[in-house]
């Protein structure tokens, strides 16, 4: 079975990367697998160096040696770190670079002479890495679960207060009183309280005349723009005439021109009946 | 032309690059000096030449020799030559930025074949005067058409639209050109 290899010139197209990501991709799978593809490819990189190094040639800044120099400092390894702290303790005064060269020069030893001494540095410098990540891990944490305990309290109690005002409202012993001016015959009202970016809304009523059997109240939300009127739920008032409605499901952002009640069917209406007995504006 | 102003590293090692790469396996940071100043130049004028902005240049330098100093091993794997490995890598990297991509790891893990000790600055500064010279004598379309493809990061068909060549045409002449090369110095 013969195998289909790359072709060079697409060899050289994906040495420089201007393949499209697909072809990118099955030639880099291609390659992986077949030894004279690679073989084809590492010469093509070689001709691409030799191509590279056409340009002309400038000297960076010594900033960016010192950077890089800098930034590989920062970057020791932990063995180098611990080998340098091994021969650093006789010959403190002769500096970093000293300690480098000495460490290319220094006689070997055997390699037990060369692991033992320097692996209590290496365990050591280990564990006070591994001590302090812990230690910053367990602060963090502690920090983490404070926060969300406070954060959990909080909610508990916004919870409870809203739990307390919806068991005080929809009681069915709770008193419901009406002051109005006296003297004055009571007269029947109801109370909307309507958040339209939420769509919610809380509706109480007094003095609601009992209704015939198989009729029952339904409250109405009359948009501003005109459109039809949006049933917001039905509701029978208790012996006293009280009735409330509680988070009846309604869309959001609908901005409300007015409300109003009407007698409608047991199981309410998609249509009000005329006529609106309770309106407010 | 490649000249050494000489004032920026004035350590020179005589020790070849696997040794200096092993070197720096082991953490060592003179020997890390020891690449940077042997072959900084090539890396920042390569990265230079394709960014054309001084500050990005030395990011990509930066970048490929700390990659060095993180993964020496990466190279080690590969063998082939490091010099030309790093030029690629310069070019391949400074690609990425201007097209500001990921870097493409894959063309990375292929060292470049060469039969020239990079390493030995006399034997580099010939090679690369020779290799100017073969370039220089290349036809200028297989000339601008690699030069396209290699420094500005141009697809074959974006060159193909921009020239109003056939793509078979600048593929043809991006192997030619590579041909050429290669032949100049197998000879």
């Amino acid at each position: 079975m013969s195998i289909r290899h790359i072709e060079h010139d697409d060899l050289a197209l994906f040495a420089m990367q201007l393949l499209s990501p697909e072809e990118m991709q099955a030639a880099a799978a291609h390659i992986e697998d077949c030894p004279e593809c690679r073989q084809n490819l590492a010469e093509i990189q070689g001709n691409l160096a030799l191509y590279a190094s056409t340009v002309d040639m400038e000297a960076p800044r010594a900033e960016a040696r010192e950077r890089l120099l800098a930034q590989v400092a920062k970057e020791k390894k932990p063995a180098f770190v611990a080998a340098a702290a091994e021969t650093e303790l006789p010959n403190r005064s002769f500096g970093g670079r000293a300690l480098l060269e000495e460490e290319e020069t220094a006689p070997r030893r055997g390699i037990g002479g060369m692991i033992f001494p320097w692996l209590g540095w290496v365990l050591a410098a280990c564990f006070l890495v591994a001590a302090g990540k812990l230690y910053f891990q367990r602060e963090t944490m502690i920090g983490t679960l404070d926060e969300q305990r406070s954060q959990i309290a909080q909610l508990t109690n916004d919870a409870t207060k809203a739990r307390e005002i919806m068991d005080t409202m929809t009681d069915p012993t709770a008193m419901h009183v009406t002051l109005t001016k006296t003297p004055s015959e009571p007269v029947t009202q109801g109370r909307v309280t309507y958040v339209a970016n939420k769509g919610m809304l809380i509706f109480e009523a007094n003095n609601m005349e009992p209704l015939e059997p198989n009729k029952v109240y339904e409250l109405w939300l009359i948009p501003a723009s005109g459109s039809d009127p949006i049933p917001a739920g039905t509701f029978h008032p208790d012996e006293h005439g009280n009735a409330s409605l509680l988070m009846p499901t309604l869309p959001k952002e609908i901005q409300a021109k007015a409300f109003g009640v009407t007698i409608e069917n047991e199981g309410g209406s998609q249509k009000p009946t005329l006529p609106i007995i309770m309106a407010g504006v | 032309m490649y000249r050494d102003s000489g004032s920026n590293h004035p350590l020179r090692s005589t020790e070849d690059d696997a040794t200096l790469l092993e070197k720096v396996r082991r953490g060592d940071e003179l020997a890390m000096a020891s690449l940077y100043d042997r072959y900084s130049k090539v890396v920042y004028s390569v990265a230079l030449r394709v960014l054309r902005d001084p500050a990005s240049a030395e990011d990509v330098l930066q970048d490929i020799f700390m990659q060095v100093w993180r993964q020496p091993e990466r190279f080690e794997r590969s063998r082939g030559s490091f010099g030309g490995w790093l030029a690629v890598m310069a070019r391949n990297r400074s690609i990425d930025a201007l097209r500001r991509k990921r870097p493409t790891e894959s063309i990375d893990e292929i060292a470049p074949a060469s039969n020239y000790n990079l390493a030995d600055e006399v034997e580099r500064d010939g090679m690369m005067d020779r290799a100017r010279s073969v370039i220089h004598q290349l036809p200028v379309e297989q000339r601008k058409t690699l030069e396209m493809a290699f420094f500005d990061g141009l697809t074959h068909s974006e060159i193909a639209e921009m020239t109003g060549d056939p793509l078979g045409t600048v593929k043809t002449r991006i192997r030619s050109a590579l041909m050429t090369l290669r032949k100049a110095f197998t000879a």
